[in-house]
């Protein structure tokens, strides 16, 4: 699981910076196409249900999608880590 | 599945301001919804007029957007009429407790089987800012710009008062517990009403020295008084500081309901 932030919805009222547990959230920098100074996510992996949402198989914490009030928080499912055989030439 | 398939996805993003709380308001309501495990088909959102009450268009099941403040009249009948369909009334202060205030009372009065989730931002937040009667007394709005003079409704009083079966009160920072008090409002037969108390950063917060969101919501936080806190206080005789409200779970009784659908009778 990853935590994704969706810019079309975001309107940088930066809320998720006050209520995540472990600060993931950080206010923005630069505004994107819209003029929305959307947050950034600072190691977003330490996220609780990223990390434990298949273990326990049920959404855990969860503040920030359920605060979001323009539904722009989600997570998306990752693709499991694969070891990549790098044939290096010389 | 989660409260994310209870929006209607090509309506988002919604036309609230940025910071709004009615957001986090109808998220939390969503999933206490979906917590119940209701179908899509057997539920119904009613709401008035106001920032609040768009929120069932915002909501995949059957809703109904009704005349200003008379949500709770529209909500009757359609429980009446059909009382297998489960019905949450979406309101704001103005409309349930300035034009919609008898409605109010009397469903309360008859606790008719409804769920009753009142984002209180005090003030009309559509129409420009006018001071509402859950305005607190001292803050400013363009109908009081010398801070309001009279003292604001509690609504929560009011429906324990007129005999409401539920009554809880939180606020937009306590997402979990609001999740919680709306699923126990819910399961409650009879009138329960879930009193959430929101940001309105566009038009209370800008005029009332809360420049940016987090501070109105830093606000909220910091004057939030747990129940059993004041129920502490009161016993040790301490007085309660004035600009405190009072959140967490106020009332819960079975007085008759109404409404309520017929249980089949096995031969």
């Amino acid at each position: 699981m990853k935590l994704a932030i969706d810019e079309t919805r975001c309107k940088g009222c930066n809320l998720c910076t006050k209520v995540c547990p472990y600060k993931i959230f950080k206010e923005g920098k630069l505004p994107n196409l819209r003029g929305i100074v959307v947050p950034e996510l600072d190691r977003p992996e330490r996220c609780t249900n990223c990390r434990l949402y298949h273990l326990y198989g049920r959404q855990l914490c969860g503040v920030c999608q359920l605060t979001c009030p323009d539904q722009a928080i989600h997570w998306v499912e990752e693709e499991p880590y694969e070891p990549h055989k790098v044939a290096i030439e010389y | 599945m989660s409260f994310e398939d209870w929006f209607r996805q090509d309506r988002l993003p919604h036309i609230y301001c940025a910071g709004c709380g009615n957001g986090t308001i109808i998220n939390c309501t969503l999933a206490a919804v979906d917590a119940m495990g209701w179908a899509k088909e057997d539920t119904v959102f009613v709401s008035g007029i106001g920032c609040s009450s768009r929120a069932p268009g915002y909501i995949v099941t059957d809703s109904l957007h009704t005349t200003h403040g008379r949500a709770l009249a529209f909500a009757t009948g359609v429980k009446m009429a059909n009382p297998k369909l489960h019905v949450v009334v979406f309101t704001g202060d103005g409309d349930l407790a300035a034009i919609g205030g008898n409605h109010f009372i009397h469903a309360c009065r008859r606790n008719i089987d409804l769920t009753v989730v009142c984002m209180n931002n005090q003030i009309y937040g559509m129409t420009g800012g006018q001071g509402s009667p859950t305005t607190p007394r001292g803050c400013i709005s363009t109908t009081t710009p010398y801070g309001s003079t009279e003292p604001a409704f509690d609504l929560s009083e009011l429906a324990i008062a007129a005999g409401a079966n539920y009554v809880a009160r939180w606020t937009s920072y306590h997402v979990k517990e609001l999740e919680r008090a709306v699923k126990t409002g819910l399961e409650t037969p009879g009138f329960s009403f879930i009193e959430a108390l929101v940001q309105c950063p566009t038009n209370f917060g800008r005029r009332n020295k809360f420049r940016q969101v987090a501070d109105q919501i830093e606000y909220i936080k910091a004057h939030a008084l747990l129940k059993a806190k004041r129920d502490r206080l009161l016993e040790q005789g301490e007085r309660i500081p004035e600009d405190m409200y009072v959140v967490g779970e106020l009332m819960r009784r079975s007085r008759p309901a109404m409404g309520l659908a017929p249980t089949e009778v096995k031969p």
